[in-house]
């Protein structure tokens, strides 16, 4: 029996409290949060159990979605552990929770990189307790466009994000931090007023005045108005991807933020812009964006090739990785416009993939920074003698980020390529040579920091402490082992693209 | 082991399984070794060794059982494997993409297979004995495995996809050996650029796969080997699907004009090149030629690519070689020069002959670069014009060089003459002079090249040099020694054709509906004229160490330096690309200035280095909502109003 015949298949989900699960992931961090409040911090005892209790948090979060996805397969079509409570109804919102496929496994994803990211944070020296409260209410935030199934939740858990995210980039960061800050939160909010614009104009629109996804789903609209709603929606989650002209927030973040808000920022904050689009822009209006494709993919190929050139360039090593990242939502984007179901698995792949990914060169950047007393890759070189597992990881991560085959990116990008191809064949080739540049960049980049002869102020670096490599492997493994099996989540992210495809929608 | 001997031995009429459970084996048992010594021995240089090389044995050895079933009932079996599929299908809905994993059995497999994993057992054997505690040797060992894990892969595969998928871990491997010594800027440069080169291949290869999936909803090779003729995709689909896979084997196997990273291969430690060069990367494109032959054979313009491509590489190789002055990357041009003819002859319709090139080069490239490891460690150099006079020195070493160099010119009886009469014998049957007398020139000026770095380097007078004692030369001995003369042994024998029927080399790996070439005497005779001709010439003409003619120096530094290929290379990555890169930066701080504008008034008016600081938590939270209360009141409102407007 195979590895994959043994994960046992359910056809509805078992558990004997479904509708609790999903509350539960997205309210548990919040609740910590308040926990947080009543905890003394005077003394470092007092910020270790600070620490501690995040960290438990963060594995209660992770739990819950293992056992979630472990009783989910989705073979209905519809939502699975639903939740449908009256919430606004006069207003016509309702607390309407669920998940698909796509969903649970970016549950997933963000259940990992913020435990691994509260893990990684044990260089936060003050103001703890306002970290970890910061950073839960922010997982609240994810979690929460995940689950809703209603656009005003999924509007005020998106808008739950910002300020957290803007507090975390000016308190805990580099020295331009408040610079970063501000700009990523002036950019933030001009998207989500988009955001919010589109779903009122879809609110009063709507032969139903209500706010549910589901309901709306089956209302028709004028070609027009449906058009500039897809558009709206677009734009909104495209600040967020980011694309190109509307990235430098992102690459400054990297740059200024400390390292475990960067890798929430890059491996999670960004997906949710190409989760919007797949589950809004493809889901909901897919004959309206059918329309717009063409400035899509023109909008994904510029993203991919601009990301890829000025790499190249680029001799800080925190705003190389954000380049990177932002080459791989590039691509994500493409796969998402293709809007065949091999694309959008590829694009969902891709997502968490780079996620991951992205999470571990964060991580890994962040400690070779530190220990080399500077993030220009000019000064460093010849590393490798002293930080031999920083090396491995290093390559292995860069390899991963490129493509590489066993490792997690490999098949989202194969797939994106062969979805996307066939409709797009000018693009999807240009989108390659982009990625290719940004392999050769990685490469090199590896190249001038751990090869070659060492530079002299370099000779008493220390390797990786135990839970920096613990963090790195942990990271590694889920790595390989979506690399080598993505049929554990691909079967039913899957079978939700397919409905999701086959369910139309204007 | 026992156990494989065991399940494998026929019962009664042949299981048909089996071949290919010998080939899974082979193809994991150096991934295990490779695992065992990463988690236990990593720390026992005796350990690991040993566990490398006792796998390693233990796939030859299945190798060799493959061949001798193949040899007594040649079928093509493939067996599937459950890991990498993408979708399990138990979805209800029918996945329309599902990739599927597994290892195939057929004489051509089977050839290959023989050659990575005995080559890679003999290439460990001499790593034993050469490489030195400071190397790393466990680093090594791992290295190697990987490498021919990767290449047995590559051997094995059943699917473009596959292949795809190994071609991706050749290029690591790749990688790895050429920068091993990684302190050294030529070493790493090299590695990059070999990895770039190789990762481009791979992504043409990736276009070319879509493509195929495209036209074709099917990436089995041996599925789509009766499809390619059916007429579902015209003359033009064919040939840029032809191309596109030619692109990805042309890089990896050193084409002109992918060719550039070979050279540079020869910064790998000397058995990490023998590997290479013979049974690596460098064959892993022919071999996904061969193995793709059918996509090929449909179209006749494909056919036509290979041949000139192939045949430019083989004249341009030989002709590069001829003025190195290093002696690794001489032998590397030869290498060059030996893909080419080997794409040659595919593109010919030498099917057959081309594989048994393949094979019968292996040998006698790996004792070449394994021979040049120990005379540049004893020698302390690498330069041509610094050695000389090693043959009463190392006389092991010198035999044992003969035999490599009369094996690669292609001097009777020794292993390649019997591939390139082949070649020959093909190109004379299709009456092509063009064929003829490329195939002619190379051969005679490939002697002549091997034969040059085997008269400079090991007759005449040693160069004095500072600080350098030729007496203390040693020649090789211990396991180094040992490798040497077992590689020496096909070097001598393995193209000798002594039967006709299943067990000829030729006749073994046959390709539907083309005909086998028999060596006419004519073929014959001119390979061996042009081989010992060739040899004679350079014997004659590199006897002194003359002067060089001044006048042609110009053309020795073209030559050397590859026509200035890789000069131009870099010139495209730093001339054209980082001035790009830096116009994208300017743009980027004039965009980001104006951002900056918006961020820095929202900023003015939150004036926030004053309160930052010194808010507490509670107050956080509650500013926090409330700061988000207002906001969505307040664009509530305004959205309204716009809303109003719109409706």
């Amino acid at each position: 029996m195979t590895l994959l015949e043994a994960i046992p298949q359910a056809t509805t989900p078992t558990v004997q409290l479904p509708t609790l699960l999903l509350s539960g992931m997205v309210w548990v961090p919040a609740l910590a949060a308040i926990g947080l409040l009543f905890f003394p911090t005077r003394t470092d005892a007092h910020r270790e159990r600070i620490r501690s209790f995040a960290i438990g948090t963060a594995a209660l979060v992770l739990a819950l979605a293992v056992v979630m996805w472990y009783g989910f397969r989705d073979q209905s079509g519809t939502f699975a552990y639903e939740e449908t409570r009256p919430w606004l109804p006069a207003a016509g919102s309702s607390y309407h929770l669920g998940v698909d496929g796509v969903s649970m496994a970016m549950l997933l994803l963000s259940a990992f990189l913020f435990l691994f990211a509260v893990l990684a944070s044990g260089r936060v020296r003050e103001q703890v307790k306002e970290y970890f409260i910061l950073l839960l209410i922010l997982e609240t935030g994810v979690n929460g466009v995940f689950a809703s199934l209603d656009y005003l939740l999924f509007f005020l858990f998106w808008q739950l994000q910002a300020v957290p995210m803007f507090l975390l980039i000016a308190r805990f960061g580099g020295a331009r931090r408040l610079s970063a800050a501000w700009k990523f939160l002036a950019i933030d909010l001009a998207g989500s007023g988009l955001l919010l614009l589109a779903i009122l104009i879809l609110y009063f629109k709507a032969p139903a005045r209500t706010f549910d996804m589901v309901t709306l789903h089956d209302a028709t609209l004028p070609v027009a108005l449906a058009t500039l709603i897809a558009w709206l929606f677009f734009i909104a989650f495209a600040v967020r991807l980011p694309v190109f002209p509307f990235h430098t927030w992102f690459i400054d973040a990297q740059a200024e933020a400390s390292a475990p808000v960067v890798m929430i920022l890059a491996g999670l904050f960004v997906k949710l812009g190409g989760y919007g689009i797949i589950r809004v822009d493809v889901g909901e209006f897919q004959a309206a964006f059918h329309k717009i494709v063409g400035a899509v993919v023109v909008i994904a190929v510029i993203t991919v090739l601009w990301s890829a050139v000025a790499a190249l360039a680029q001799d800080n090593l925190r705003r190389l990785l954000g380049y990177v990242v932002m080459s791989h939502m590039g691509l994500v984007l493409l796969g998402a416009a293709a809007a065949v179901p091999l694309a959008i698995n590829g694009a969902v792949l891709m997502m968490l993939a780079d996620g991951l990914t992205a999470g571990l060169l964060v991580l890994l950047a962040a400690a070779t920074v530190e220990r080399a007393n500077t993030s220009s890759i000019r000064a460093m070189g010849g590393m490798a003698g002293r930080m031999s597992r920083s090396t491995i990881l290093w390559m292995l991560a860069a390899l991963a980020a490129a493509g590489f085959p066993g490792l997690a990116g490999f098949v989202g990008q194969l797939l994106i390529v062969l979805g996307a191809y066939p409709g797009h064949r000018l693009a999807t080739p240009l989108a390659l040579l982009g990625v290719l540049a940004v392999a050769g960049v990685l490469i090199w980049t590896i190249q001038r920091i751990f090869f070659g002869p060492a530079a002299e102020q370099h000779g008493r670096v220390r390797d990786l402490g135990t839970l920096e490599l613990a963090n790195g492997v942990g990271l590694l493994s889920l790595i390989v082992l979506l690399g080598v099996l993505p049929a554990i989540l691909m079967d039913s992210v899957n079978f939700s693209v397919l409905t999701m495809l086959s369910r139309g929608g204007g | 082991m026992i156990l494989t001997l065991l399940a494998a031995a026929p019962k009664g009429p042949l299981d048909t399984w089996s071949p290919t459970l010998l080939t899974l084996f082979a193809l994991l048992l150096p991934l295990i070794a490779l695992l065992i010594i990463l988690a236990f021995t990593v720390d026992s240089r005796r350990m690991s060794a040993a566990i490398s090389v006792i796998f390693t044995l233990a796939a030859v050895v299945c190798a060799i059982l493959v061949v001798a079933i193949e040899i007594a009932h040649p079928l093509h079996l493939e067996r599937n494997g459950t890991f990498l599929q993408l979708f399990t299908g138990q979805t209800g809905v029918a996945s329309e993409f599902v990739l599927q994993w597994g290892v195939l059995a057929d004489p051509l497999a089977a050839v290959m297979l023989t050659v990575v994993t005995l080559t890679s057992l003999l290439v460990q054997v001499y790593a034993l004995g050469f490489i030195r505690r400071e190397d790393g040797p466990v680093r090594f060992f791992c290295v190697l495995l990987f490498a021919t894990f990767a290449m047995t892969g590559v051997a094995l595969s059943t699917s473009y996809f596959e292949m795809l998928f190994f071609f991706g871990l050749v290029t690591l491997s790749t990688y790895l050996m050429i920068g091993y010594w990684w302190q050294r800027e030529e070493a790493v440069a090299a590695a990059s650029r070999a990895f770039i080169i190789s990762a481009a291949g791979d992504l043409a290869l990736l276009g070319g796969v879509a493509y195929i999936f495209f036209r074709f909803s099917e990436l089995n090779f041996q599925t789509l080997a009766s499809q390619y003729t059916g007429g579902k995709v015209g003359a033009n689909g064919l040939f840029i699907m032809s191309v596109l896979v030619f692109l990805g084997a042309a890089a990896k196997s050193a084409q002109f004009p992918l060719h550039a990273w070979l050279p540079g291969s020869a910064q790998a430690p000397a058995p990490a090149a023998a590997l290479l060069h013979s049974a690596g990367a460098a064959l892993c494109g022919v071999y996904l030629v061969a193995r793709a032959y059918a996509l090929f054979h449909a179209s006749p313009r494909g056919l036509a690519l290979l041949a000139i491509v192939g045949g430019l590489t083989a004249v341009l190789g030989v002709l590069w070689a001829l003025f190195q002055e290093n002696l690794k990357r001489a032998i590397a041009y030869t290498t060059m020069s030996e893909l080419g003819l080997m794409v040659l002859a595919l593109g010919l319709g030498a099917y057959g002959a081309s594989i048994f090139e393949v094979f019968a080069h292996a040998w006698p490239k790996a004792l070449l670069f394994l021979a040049a490891g120990v005379t540049i460690r004893e020698l302390r150099t690498e330069r041509l014009a610094e050695m000389g006079g090693l043959w009463r020195r190392m006389p092991l070493t010198g035999w044992v060089m003969i035999i490599a160099v009369a094996a690669g010119a292609g001097i009777p009886p020794f292993s390649t003459f019997w591939s390139k009469d082949a070649i020959l014998s093909k190109a004379l049957a299709l009456r092509s002079p063009l064929a003829v007398i490329a195939i002619t020139a190379v051969t005679f000026l490939g002697a002549m090249a091997l034969v040059r770095i085997f008269r400079l380097a090991f007759t005449g007078e040693t160069v004095r040099r500072r600080r350098f004692e030729p007496e203390r030369i040693r020649d090789a001995s211990g396991r180094v020694a040992i490798a040497m003369v077992i590689l020496a042994i096909p070097c001598t024998v393995a193209g000798i054709r002594g039967f006709r029927g299943r067990t000829d080399p030729i006749a073994f790996v046959t390709f539907p509906g083309l005909t086998l070439s028999n060596s006419h005497f004519a073929a014959a005779a001119l390979t061996a004229a042009a081989a010992v001709l060739g040899a004679v010439v350079a014997w004659a003409i590199y006897a002194r160490r003359a002067r060089p003619v001044s006048a042609l120096e110009p053309i020795r530094r073209t030559m050397g330096e590859g026509l200035f290929i890789e000069r131009a290379y870099q010139f495209g990555a730093t001339g054209l690309l980082l001035p790009a890169s830096r116009a994208a930066g300017w743009i980027e701080q004039r965009v980001d200035g104006t951002i900056d504008l918006v961020g820095d008034s929202v900023a003015f008016l939150g004036q926030p280095r004053r309160w930052l600081p010194d808010v507490r938590a509670g107050q956080l939270l509650v500013g926090l909502f409330a700061a988000v209360a207002a906001l969505a009141i307040a664009t509530i409102v305004l959205a309204g109003r716009v809303i109003g407007r719109v409706g």
